[in-house]
């Protein structure tokens, strides 16, 4: 852990977690809703973003008991580390996972578009230096990135204009969740997409009162779940239903209809844009991975660890070759991590719990 | 801090850059890509197509504007390895623009070909969808001496058109958002080989993904209105005079917009109006009526909306026996009542029962420069 007395600022925090949010699985979502939940599935996201919120009020729980100890220090209090230790390694393991497929999924997509024969490793790799680079600036200079690299991806947004004049109200149909294909674990993959906001457990101890850190984390995923319902929302009203259920990569389709009266077929210069917000999905899990691995070997330098988990990362992101895969993996790892996300809280409030009655009856 | 942006040793910068450049085996060298800009489809007796291509040529040496590729295959895909046997170039999709189909294939179904073309994420979903009333290699193939080269001569007259509202604006992705919606049939122009340039010929209505009706040029104007509202738009009329001989109207800059209204009682037929506004000013009259004068103008208003009137319910009448529902009125019809009520119901035949009625509401903004 980094010794400085500087604290992440709000709007740093916010846009950080957005970031890490916000990533691949914004390609496929409406294709996924439409697939779950049939018409008007973009409504579901209100769902999935009130049970992001439910896992941010979690950790704000556990922010409030700890009164702002880092999670790893109320973890050691409580279990002896040979309990502990094995369990940050799964942890980091299942992060370093999620976070160098995501980085795979990015970089197969573009090569559907762009490069289709050359070896997805070597672009993986461009991406995995960017993003090591990223890493052993720390997370006060993440966090400063991050910033920047939000306004060269959030503009896109605004390119959802070029389809209201395709957009129709009667393609959105009355029917509530009629005419899809409900399958249980899709909703882990439509979830994924909210992925990150509980990597904010990791920054209790860069933040402090001024942070308002889980305050940030909401509106984070507040701007998630609204840039989500806003695209999906427009995506329904300009294809129609069984449409969208055909397409793979629904948003690459829409930003290939975009065109300029001087230029088109400009997605792909769209879809690079869309690898600042994947690098920061890859940048943040590993950060939190090497964060965890850090306390079993507080000696060794922080930029050390990174190097050998992305190392060891990029190795077994060579095991998927297949885009379906790849996607097969990450649906796994995010079900596991989703209970991680869930689970960790929960298992800190009660720690908390017990060690703040016990504190009390000790000191009664 | 600017010592610990390099982490990594310098030597690894020249090896990463090394083995960067080892991976440039996925090049395009610009003069050696053959851009196909329009494809034509043809349906030949034993069920195979023949495709046709046509690829501008940009180089300064040859003479030639463009190449004309064609052979028979079984899928598209499979033409264009066998049309890259037949060139130096490398065939590739990105630029295509328009493609073209016979009215034959169209008639047997297009959506299969539609659908391997759309799997292709090289090729735009801006692509426009053109139906051929004769052969499509035989107009694609042709060089019109008057007009640009035949490629752009086909796209630009599909666009002029299309802004004058004389043809709907069919590309790859409105095809198939109106093929799979089940409220709503796709619509697409057809054009014709004359012999020294090619003409627009109407617009071919689909039931699915099948070519079944043709609605001819002249009324192309009324599909557009009761198809959606715009702005833009030119229309000449034959009004019937009292002594039976026939007055000219000619009106421009039309504005429209319409309404769907669906009722239906329970055991009856469905009732659906469509009522449309229209403004246009005039740019010619030769009938003995004053436009300068109110209760005239107002007569030739109501003439004019009769005139109308009729022949858009005529029109329907046809789009109705055809069971091709491009008007989109099967959303409407959707969107009124419960999901199970529209799952239950056979759209196709209640919509050719249905009792539609158009009721075209035509108002003169303007008269020129004459009283």
């Amino acid at each position: 852990m980094e010794k400085t007395k500087e604290k992440l600022a709000p709007f740093h925090v916010m846009i950080l977690i957005f970031m890490t949010q916000s990533g691949v699985m914004a390609f496929i979502l409406p294709q996924l809703l439409a697939d779950n939940f049939g018409t008007n599935g973009w409504a579901s996201l209100i769902g999935f973003g009130l049970l992001a919120t439910l896992n941010v009020a979690l950790i704000g729980l556990v922010y409030k008991l700890g009164k702002g100890r880092s999670i790893f220090v109320i973890l050691e209090q409580a279990f002896p580390k040979f309990l502990i230790f094995p369990i940050y390694v799964a942890v980091a393991s299942l992060w370093t996972m999620i976070g160098c497929l995501a980085g795979k999924e990015y970089v197969m997509i573009f090569q559907m578009f762009a490069f289709p024969t050359t070896n997805p490793m070597l672009f993986k790799l461009v991406l995995d230096v960017l993003v090591f680079w990223l890493l052993t600036k720390g997370i006060y200079n993440i966090s400063k990135a991050a910033t920047i690299f939000f306004w060269l991806f959030f503009w896109m947004v605004f390119l959802l204009f070029f389809f209201y004049g395709e957009f129709q109200w009667a393609r959105l149909t009355p029917f509530l969740f009629k005419g899809g294909k409900y399958e249980w674990m899709k909703n882990v993959d439509i979830y994924s997409a909210f992925l990150g906001c509980e990597l904010s457990m990791l920054l209790f101890s860069y933040s402090n009162k001024r942070t308002k850190l889980i305050q940030s984390t909401m509106w984070a995923n507040l701007i998630t779940t609204a840039s989500y319902v806003y695209m999906a929302i427009m995506l329904f009203g300009i294809y129609s239903l069984k449409q969208l259920q055909t397409k793979n990569f629904p948003v690459l389709d829409a930003l290939a209809y975009i065109r300029f009266p001087f230029v088109e077929r400009v997605e792909n210069l769209f879809y690079g844009f869309f690898m600042f917000s994947a690098i920061f999905s890859v940048l943040l899990f590993v950060w939190s991975a090497k964060e965890m691995l850090h306390q079993i070997v507080p000696k060794v330098r922080g930029s050390a660890i990174g190097f050998i988990i992305m190392a060891a990362a990029y190795f077994i992101a060579m095991i998927p070759d297949i885009l379906n895969e790849v996607g097969e993996w990450l649906s796994i790892l995010s079900l596991i991590e989703i209970g991680v996300a869930f689970g960790l809280p929960v298992v800190l409030i009660v720690v908390l719990l017990i060690q703040n009655n016990g504190g009390k009856q000790a000191y009664e | 801090m600017n010592k610990r942006i390099c982490f990594l040793p310098r030597g690894i910068v020249p090896l990463l850059l090394l083995l960067l450049l080892s991976g440039c085996g996925d090049y395009r060298i610009l003069e050696r890509m053959g851009f196909t800009s329009t494809v034509g489809f043809d349906l030949l007796p034993k069920g195979e197509m023949e495709i046709t291509a046509s690829i501008p040529r940009a180089e300064a040496f040859t003479p030639v504007k463009r190449e004309v590729l064609s052979t028979v295959s079984k899928s598209s895909k499979e033409a264009k390895i066998k049309l890259g046997r037949e060139t130096n170039l490398m065939i590739v999709n990105g630029q295509l623009r328009d493609v073209l189909f016979s009215d034959q294939m169209a008639e047997k179904g297009l959506f299969e070909h539609i659908d391997s073309i759309r799997r292709d994420t090289s090729v735009s979903p801006q692509i426009k969808i053109v139906i051929v009333n004769g052969s499509a290699k035989s107009l694609l193939s042709k060089d019109y001496k008057q007009h640009p080269m035949t490629d752009r001569y086909i796209d630009r007259l599909l666009e002029k058109e299309a802004v004058g509202h004389l043809v709907p604006k069919t590309t790859l992705y409105d095809f198939e958002r109106d093929y799979y919606d089940d409220g709503i049939d796709p619509a697409v122009p057809i054009l014709k080989e004359e012999s020294d340039h090619i003409s627009v010929d109407g617009i071919g209505l689909f039931k699915g993904g099948r070519y079944v009706l043709r609605i001819p040029a002249k009324d192309a104007l009324i599909y557009s209105f009761l198809q959606g509202n715009f702005k833009q738009g030119e229309m000449s009329l034959e009004l019937a005079d009292k002594g039976g001989g026939h007055d000219m109207v000619m009106f421009t800059s039309l504005i429209s917009s319409k309404k769907v209204k669906v009722r239906q009682q329970s055991g009856q037929k469905l009732n659906v109006s469509i009522d449309v506004q229209m403004k246009g000013s005039i740019y010619e009259y030769t009938g003995n009526l004053k436009l300068s004068n109110d209760s005239d103008r107002h007569k030739l208003e109501k003439q004019v909306s009769d005139h109308l009137n009729a022949r858009a319910n005529q029109m329907v009448k046809r789009m109705q026996d055809k069971e091709a529902d491009s008007l989109g009125i099967g959303m409407y019809v959707r969107n009124g009542m419960s999901y199970k009520a529209w799952k239950s119901m056979d759209w196709s035949e209640s919509y050719a029962k249905a009792n539609i009625k158009c009721n075209v509401h035509f108002k003169v903004k303007d008269y020129g420069s004459l009283q």
